[in-house]
């Protein structure tokens, strides 16, 4: 019974060192996109860059809660992205509001309009969920045309950005949405590993057996829903306030559905790292291939088909392959020895 | 009414076809019942009757005394009644731990306390984990808790089935088939695990199966339907010897 014990506490000792391991990188990671402005060679244009990278990014990582986590695929983000970009610019331009209350506000309209949805798409599932949801995407961008709050294609022009009453600029913004990313990704975090990220995987996983074992479905799709589209909508403020400018050209383009889709499945969409390296990859492939934008979709394509068929949990999964190998090496290694020792 | 699961006349009918006419059987507490019949019979649909993804036409069901024809699929785990399905029906991208916790969902605190990680959803967290290991530990599958459960064998997946529905506490399991696709070896194991779960754990079971030397030697008594009707009931010698069970099974001439 006591060589029982050890076993036990080694591995679990080992898990915890594992799980320290996994704090330490994205702190690190953090860390690195915290100091990477400072760098000598280092241009004011790039932090721009790494705002609309980060923006992806998060965009990204809403989706993945809805059609990762929860398996429903979603080819509307879009919408939700306008909804965010929408809500934070009137109040931006009628009531002067601050960034940092634009951002909440913009979050949760869209969470608002997610939930709706969630609740008009309850029966939805597979392809038709996703025709459902780009449905949404071309509705949103028909009202933003066509409804004059919205002016158009003319389009709303922000003020200057704010944060906590300091007016920001290019470097500004990307600290803003450096600590963005950094709160959602812990909320993320908090959601998968509990109760309630597991819900939504039974959801995914085996729709009748979740809701015997009392998962409300509900209840959980419509929170999916929500959650997933508050991440999106906070994505759509930074989006609206990068530029200063927000307008129906831009948002009723479907586009923006299509491409956070695409970060999301050639990244990992089940992955917390996932949305991370598609929102990398979907941003930079149109900046290296500038002059030859066409060439840039085409790559975009063939990578998301060459994804599907090669590696379907996405590229986060192919580079944790190795480590998760070593990992599983150590604890086989750790129960093994401590049975060795326990014996004499 | 002492049953602890009793239905009462349930009718069921698909457009022309009735495929539960006036089903009525009593489950009585801490048994092992069989509800037997042929292909076609009704069972399945009877059992999503039970497990409420079903709407009756006629009649009621009655658990503990509580009408539940009303009650939504994710309530009915609250009175106290768990099930298994027919195919595997486990979260596949799921480890077996994982798996075993999502039995136990109902026992969950607050979902926005949880997904802060406030003390409280830790410590339940942490007892429902340690539950669960425990669990694992007694139906043999501790050594699969950190693998996905679509990598195990058929044999063992069903033993998963079995503790995700143990892991909410239930009083009675619904067993759909438990040993459909299993060789004679799980069939055994299977067979072993059904009788400890009735007796150390003392719940009710009630369990839909074709595989007769199963029905015959686990089930304290048995209930018989065919094309939606009641059929028979008795113990597993009284069905074994009733003519009108023999003539459903094998034809007039037999």
């Amino acid at each position: 019974m006591a060589g029982q014990n050890t076993i036990k506490s080694r591995v679990d000792q080992l898990k915890a060192k594992f799980q320290r391991q996994n704090w330490l990188f994205a702190v690190a990671l953090f860390l690195a996109a915290a100091v990477f402005p400072i760098f000598p060679g280092v241009e004011g244009w790039m932090a721009s860059q790494a705002s609309l990278i980060i923006l992806y990014i998060i965009a990204a990582q809403g989706v993945s809660i809805l059609t990762g986590y929860t398996g429903l695929v979603t080819v509307g983000h879009g919408g939700f992205l306008a909804i965010g970009a929408y809500t934070s610019a009137l109040l931006a331009k009628y009531y002067a509001v601050d960034l940092v209350i634009g951002l909440i506000a913009g979050g949760l309209m869209s969470a608002l309009i997610g939930f709706l949805l969630g609740l008009i798409f309850l029966r939805l599932s597979g392809a038709f969920m996703a025709i459902g949801t780009l449905g949404f995407a071309f509705f949103v961008g028909t009202v933003a045309n066509n409804v004059p709050l919205f002016e158009g294609r003319e389009g709303i022009f922000l003020p200057p950005n704010r944060v906590l009453g300091i007016e920001i600029e290019d470097l500004g913004f990307y600290y803003v949405s450096l600590v963005t990313i950094g709160l959602i990704t812990l909320f993320i975090y908090g959601v998968i590993r509990s109760g309630v990220g597991r819900a939504f995987m039974a959801l995914r996983d085996a729709e009748r057996a979740a809701e015997s074992a009392g998962v409300n479905r509900v209840f959980y799709r419509t929170l999916a829903f929500s959650i997933s589209a508050f991440i999106t909508g906070v994505a759509g403020v930074l989006n609206g306030h990068i530029v200063n400018y927000v307008s129906a050209e831009v948002y009723a383009d479907i586009w923006y559905s299509v491409d956070f889709l695409v970060a999301t499945v050639v990244g990992g969409s089940a992955v917390l790292l996932g949305p991370f390296i598609g929102g990398v990859f979907v941003v930079m492939v149109p900046f290296f291939f500038e002059t030859l934008a066409d060439f840039a979709f085409i790559l975009k394509g063939v990578v998301l088909i060459a994804v599907l068929l090669l590696a379907p949990a996405g590229i986060a999964d192919v580079l944790a392959r190795p480590f998760r190998a070593l990992r599983r090496h150590q604890l086989e290694q750790a129960e093994t020895s401590s049975t060795d020792e326990a014996k004499p | 009414m002492s049953a602890h699961l009793h239905c009462e006349n349930v009718t069921v009918s698909f457009g022309g076809v009735v495929a539960c006419n006036k089903i009525s059987l009593d489950v009585e507490e801490g048994k092992v019942i069989g509800l037997i019949g042929p292909n076609g019979a009704g069972k399945t649909t009877l059992f999503n009757v039970l497990s409420r993804f079903q709407n009756v036409d006629e009649g009621e069901v009655y658990l503990r005394g509580k009408p539940i024809t009303g009650l939504k699929a994710h309530q009915i785990i609250g009175l106290g009644m768990a099930r298994t399905f027919q195919n595997i029906n486990l979260f596949n991208e799921l480890t077996t731990l994982d798996n075993i916790l999502i039995g136990a969902h109902r026992l969950l605190g607050n979902p926005f306390a949880d997904i802060l990680a406030l003390p409280s959803a830790r410590r339940i967290e942490a007892k429902l984990r340690d539950r669960a290991v425990e669990l694992a530990h007694s139906l043999r599958l501790q050594d699969e808790l950190d693998n996905l459960v679509k990598n195990l064998p058929y044999g063992m997946q069903k033993r998963v089935e079995l503790a995700r529905a143990l892991a909410a506490e239930p009083e009675i399991i619904l067993l759909d088939e438990p040993v459909a696709g299993c060789n004679d070896e799980e069939t055994t194991e299977l067979k072993a695990t059904i009788k400890q779960v009735n007796q150390e754990f003392g719940i009710t079971i009630l369990l839909v199966e074709h595989d007769m030397s199963m029905v015959m030697t686990v089930c304290d008594y048995i209930h018989v339907i065919n094309f939606g009707a009641n059929l028979a009931e008795g113990t597993p010698a009284d069905i074994q010897s009733n003519p009108n069970v023999i003539k459903a099974y094998l034809g007039e001439d037999y």
